[in-house]
């Protein structure tokens, strides 16, 4: 499907094409009904004309006899015979002491030598409210029609559909998290049983993928960590042996910095894939002006006096607090590592951002793959290149938005919540 | 000290138990989940460091059979698993503390001696070495019986100093014990120089003189 096409409801889809369908009916049905009736009027009126005039021409041939009825009889007699002509006319009419509109017969005929010219009229605005009236009424019946059918029809619809939608309704609710089975309701519409039967096949894999994919990374962490700790126990034993001097010190201290690299790639990628697999799901609202001071002095316990906080009002988020800290921790100790020595880090909180900023020479030079896993700007710094992925991971989780600006020498990272 | 180290990988079981005797301790071994079983019933220890995943068994099971005896022994998890989970359940079981593997030994030693403290002498403890006297209770630090001010990172690390006196520390494994889980979130640990020399100066000032430097970047805290 075409992205951003306007999506409608079923329901209403349906509801609307029934709709359309019946106004185009019931106007075309009317229309129709609208000439056919006035057809049948007009030869009716036709007719009746005609067989006054029969009568006439009979009356005057009988007995010679003319006799006037105006408006609705008219006989003259003439030189020539002209054409007969059945036409509509508006005349005054006496008795009703108005103008009115008359369907007029005129014939001309030649009764015992003498020519006549014979005008037969019939009032037409009797016919006409008849045409109304009956155009109205079905016009009316049909219009209920249609009504009662679309409601009849909607809530038919809703029953028929009930079963999608509620089953709808729970896979929007699945969870990869959650052990508990769907509650799919069961319909006897074939397509809807079938779709149930896929729908679980389809769940009960991806939980299983999902679950090995929890236990692979489990496995990994755990595998991986007890012969990191015996690496590293016996390190710690032969330092403290005899007969060691300082080069292969060096060296062995060297190997325990990298131990601690790797248990921290460890520790961070299994927090990743904890995000990705929505495991914090604990949110509080939290004041993120007390949380960053915290991890400010947590900090300076470290780096003393190297951290700068501006606080223009209050924000508060709504999110887990190990996953809040880990956020401030992970932008602090980034601009930490970056910042040339001696010299500040600024963290500010404005409406519903948190900056953090550091000095720097020039801006850098791939800001879109700076959230990305394992990217490392400078090889200088040692870093596990898993901070400011993890930063966009509980970004993503909360739908906030980190990004990354460079202005007056300063790198900036800021996140919007 | 009577310590019973139930760890399955007998490399980190013998790493453990050559550490923590040096320090005089008496260290016994159980490699999978019967011996412990057996040894935990059989005897008494003032110490158990417990693996979680022994092979054939749970930790947190030696743990219950443990504290269904109403033995009086301080307990220490050591795990790989960083799972909160398993750390509040071992820690609701009656564990004393909660370590992750890798971990230092250095920092198994110090979370010994602590877990002591708090279970065989309520908390209140007078850590002596020669002048220095150390209230763990109070947090303060005296030297000659007259009190000397410090950080509370620096009376973190002068306690560190003293339960592993006479081992090597390198700033790795001092980083790791002052600052936990922090401790991550910086890639070089150069900072701790910092540290380390005010408190050396800081006990220098008021005559003891045991911070030693060792094989150049790493310490060493010990009498002359």
């Amino acid at each position: 499907m075409a992205a951003g096409t306007k999506k409608v409801s079923l329901i209403r889809k349906t509801s609307k094409t029934f709709l359309r369908i019946s106004l185009v009916l019931m106007l075309v049905s009317t229309i129709a009904l609208y000439f056919y009736v006035r057809y049948l009027l007009q030869k009716e009126v036709e007719e009746e004309l005609r067989s006054t005039e029969a009568r006439i021409e009979s009356v005057i041939s009988g007995n010679g006899l003319i006799y006037q009825l105006p408006p609705v009889v008219e006989i003259k007699n003439v030189s020539v015979l002209g054409t007969e002509r059945l036409k509509d006319t508006v005349i005054f009419d006496p008795s009703q002491n108005e103008m009115e509109e008359f369907r007029e017969l005129s014939t001309y005929s030649e009764i015992n030598g003498e020519k006549y010219n014979i005008k037969v009229r019939a009032l037409i605005v009797e016919s006409d409210y008849i045409l109304m009236a009956i155009v109205a009424s079905y016009f009316i019946i049909i219009a209920l029609v249609f009504i009662f059918l679309f409601y009849l029809n909607k809530s038919g619809n809703q029953r028929l559909w009930h079963a999608f939608f509620r089953n709808l309704e729970e896979m929007k609710g699945f969870s990869l998290n959650s052990e508990k089975p769907m509650q799919l309701v069961e319909s006897e519409i074939l397509e809807f049983s079938e779709l149930n039967t896929e729908i679980v096949t389809l769940t009960d894999k991806v939980r299983s993928d999902y679950k090995n994919l929890k236990q692979y990374t489990e496995d990994v962490s755990h595998e991986m960590q007890t012969p990191l700790a015996i690496i590293q126990a016996k390190i710690e034993n032969i330092i403290n042996g005899d007969n060691l001097n300082d080069i292969q010190y060096e060296h062995l201290t060297s190997i325990q910095q990298d131990i601690y690299r790797l248990t921290q790639m460890n520790k961070r990628l299994t927090l990743l894939t904890k995000i990705e697999n929505q495991q914090f799901a604990n949110p509080e609202v939290l004041k993120l002006n007390l949380l960053v001071k915290k991890r400010i002095e947590n900090f300076n316990e470290i780096f003393p006096a190297k951290i700068e906080f501006q606080e223009a009002n209050i924000l508060e988020v709504l999110m887990d607090h190990y996953l809040a800290e880990v956020l401030c921790d992970n932008l602090i100790s980034n601009a930490l590592k970056h910042s040339a020595e001696n010299k500040t880090i600024s963290i500010s909180i404005g409406d519903k951002t948190l900056m953090v900023s550091n000095n720097g020479e020039v801006a850098l030079q791939n800001p879109e793959k700076l959230f990305t896993r394992f990217y490392r700007e400078s090889s200088h710094v040692k870093s596990t290149g898993l901070g400011l992925a993890i930063v966009q991971k509980i970004c993503d989780l909360y739908g906030y938005k980190p990004s990354y600006s460079f202005a007056d020498h300063k790198h900036m990272f800021k996140v919007e919540f | 000290m009577k310590i019973l180290i139930a760890e399955d990988e007998i490399e980190l079981q013998k790493s453990m138990a050559t550490y923590l005797e040096r320090d005089g301790n008496i260290c016994e071994t159980a490699s999978d989940f019967n011996e412990a079983m057996y040894k935990v019933d059989l005897y008494v220890y003032d110490v158990l460091v417990l693996d979680i995943n022994l092979i054939t068994g749970s930790g947190l099971d030696v743990l219950r059979e443990l504290k269904n005896n109403h033995k009086d022994t301080a307990t220490i998890i050591i795990s790989a698993n960083n799972s909160l989970d398993d750390k509040l359940e071992g820690l609701d079981l009656g564990a004393d503390d909660y370590l992750t593997k890798p971990f230092h030994l250095a920092e198994l030693n110090s979370r010994i001696k602590a877990v002591l403290r708090r279970s065989k002498f309520g908390g209140d403890e007078t850590i002596t070495f020669n002048e220095i006297h150390i209230n763990t209770r109070s947090r303060t630090a005296y030297i000659d019986n007259k009190p000397i001010s410090l950080t509370r990172k620096e009376y973190d690390l002068l306690l560190f100093f003293i339960t592993n006196k006479g081992r090597v520390l390198s700033k790795e494994i001092i980083a790791e014990h002052l600052w936990g889980d922090s401790s991550d979130m910086v890639d070089n640990f150069d900072f701790i120089y910092v540290h380390i020399n005010n408190l050396r100066k800081k006990l220098t000032d008021a005559g003891a003189k045991y911070i030693r430097t060792a094989y150049g970047t790493g310490y060493k805290f010990m009498e002359d």
